[in-house]
């Protein structure tokens, strides 16, 4: 799940940039990502397939209020678009974000 | 009857009784008489030079926790609702300028000296006005843009203020203005800072080493170590400055040791200093063959402006009215006249008036000689030089006219303003939507 501002967003405040958008994933045995689609996606010939995955890592933040638990993947899509993939371990949800 | 000044040997008047126009937070003031909806939240203004970090903060958002300085991200962690606003130095300048503009029009001696605090010599002016309140309501109504002169004096009113020079500059600013009255600029600031919004401090002669006595040493024009050093050495009012030895706060400090102890000790002499106004400043060319086409005279005006605008008589002012003159041929004349409702230092901003009258009525017949004439002028400030004297200035000049009118056509089209300025907020988080954020883009 991603955290949300204190804030709400109007205008002449702040407005987050780089906002995660949802997405479906499907992953193999080990739980990585191969293909990611647009949310609710779910034919097989949706989706583009990931090439590589560059880079895993884990982030455990703000226990002390609304806890926060992602794991990123840094992956190049097949045709090279770069982008980060991460699942909220509290939801199981997958999110998109640009690097 | 005029004010009586002292021409020093540079030939700058000068005042001894100083009357101190003190507006804290100008800029954010300006922001707010700009936009109204902002008095009543949270607001703060980006730093000019540091995105990241606040320079002023309004009372509502300080109730909060919000000071200046602070970053972006601590000051949204305070008060989730703080209204961030760009900041728009050209603008400030401009609002500066318009009061410095209305302050000349009571005073010959006007020596500003940052954005909002402005000395204004009032020596002779009791003959003028009457005594220090009323030189102080006067003062108050100039800023408000009520009053030009004083009352039933049509001769001083013609040697001094030109009607149509008059510096608009609105009430809101003279609600938030404090002003001190004292002899010397030091008093007079002490006393502005004593006051309160729209109110003033009128220290007398007799009172004023009294009243100076009783202030903190914080009052003091000095470097923050200094003040600090004081502070250790149990010294914290201007009394326990004066009582010291002069030759001991020199040793300690060095010339600014002395300065201090001077100030303190009330013995200082620093009068107001004003400048005299330029003389006219004139740029001209001669045709050898007669124009008569409007593109090439507008292209020749452009360049007598950039001209005029060089020469050294100009540095520190700004153009408030600006003529053209051309002799024509067969013998004839024509001129025009521009008068800034914003002085500037702008070449665009001058010749923009001067194309319109090119445009609506032009010389009847062909050119031989084309004059431009600066005719009056506005102070500017040391900040001022900054944002709207020099080339870098200028160039952000233009960019905000461009950016200014990109808005207004993307208004038009989208019926909202559709730009964002991206700020930094938590460059360092871990999680990437926090890093960067928008904010409403208003050039």
């Amino acid at each position: 799940m991603v955290a949300t501002s204190r804030a709400s967003l109007r205008v002449d405040r702040l407005r987050a940039l780089n906002v995660p958008v949802k997405v479906t994933v499907r992953t193999d045995e080990q739980g990585l990502p191969t293909v990611v689609a647009e949310d609710g996606a779910v034919g097989e010939d949706d989706g583009r397939a990931i090439e590589e995955i560059l880079e895993i890592w884990r982030v455990d933040d703000e226990w002390w209020r609304q806890p926060i638990a992602r794991r990123y993947v840094d992956v190049v899509l097949v045709g090279g678009g770069h982008v980060i993939l991460f699942e909220d371990l509290i939801t199981h949800e997958w999110f998109m974000q640009r690097p | 009857m005029v004010p009586r000044t002292n021409l020093s040997l540079n030939h700058d008047i000068v005042s001894e009784l100083a009357a101190c126009v003190w507006i804290p937070l100008f800029a954010l003031r300006a922001e707010e008489l700009r936009r109204p909806e902002l008095s009543n939240r949270p607001a703060a203004l980006l730093a000019p030079d540091d995105a990241r970090r606040l320079w002023h903060v309004s009372p509502v958002a300080r109730r909060y926790g919000v000071k200046a300085g602070i970053t972006v991200s601590q000051a949204i962690g305070l008060c989730p609702s703080l209204t961030l606003c760009e900041p728009d130095p050209v603008y400030y300048d401009e609002q500066f300028a318009r009061l410095l503009l209305a302050l000349s029009n009571v005073s010959p001696v006007v020596e500003p000296v940052e954005l909002g605090k402005v000395y204004v010599g009032v020596d002779g002016f009791d003959r003028l006005y009457g005594n220090a309140e009323q030189q102080l309501k006067a003062i108050r109504d100039a800023i408000a843009g009520r009053r030009l002169g004083p009352p039933n004096r049509r001769r001083w009113q013609r040697r001094f203020v030109n009607t149509r020079t008059r510096g608009k500059t609105g009430p809101g600013w003279a609600s938030w203005a404090r002003l001190g009255w004292a002899r010397g600029k030091f008093a007079a600031w002490v006393a502005a800072a004593k006051a309160k919004s729209g109110e003033w401090t009128i220290v007398s002669d007799s009172t004023r080493s009294t009243f100076l006595a009783t202030q903190s040493v914080a009052a003091l024009p000095i470097q923050s170590d200094t003040h600090h050093r004081l502070w250790q050495l149990g010294i914290k009012t201007l009394a326990d400055v004066a009582r010291l030895p002069e030759t001991a706060m020199v040793a300690q400090f060095g010339s600014e040791g002395r300065r201090a102890w001077r100030l303190a000790a009330g013995i200082a002499d620093d009068p107001v200093v004003g400048r005299p106004r330029p003389e006219p400043i004139v740029a001209a060319l001669d045709y050898l063959t007669p124009v008569a086409d409007r593109g090439m005279l507008a292209h020749a005006l452009g360049i007598l402006i950039d001209r005029a605008l060089k020469h050294p008589r100009r540095v520190g002012w700004r153009v408030h009215k600006v003529q053209t003159r051309a002799m024509l041929e067969g013998g004839a004349s024509w001129m025009i006249e521009a008068t800034l409702k914003d002085p500037s230092a702008d070449r665009e901003h001058i010749t923009a008036p001067l194309r319109v009258h090119l445009e609506r009525s032009p010389p009847i017949g062909a050119v031989e000689h084309l004059s431009v004439e600066f005719v009056e002028f506005a102070p500017g400030t040391a900040e001022l030089q900054l944002f709207a004297r020099d080339a870098q200035s200028s160039a952000r000049a233009k960019r905000q006219h461009a950016l200014r009118n990109a808005v207004r056509e993307i208004r038009t089209r989208l019926k909202r303003s559709a730009l964002y300025h991206v700020i930094e907020v938590h460059p360092w988080s871990r999680l990437p939507e926090r890093r960067y954020a928008l904010i409403d883009f208003e050039p």
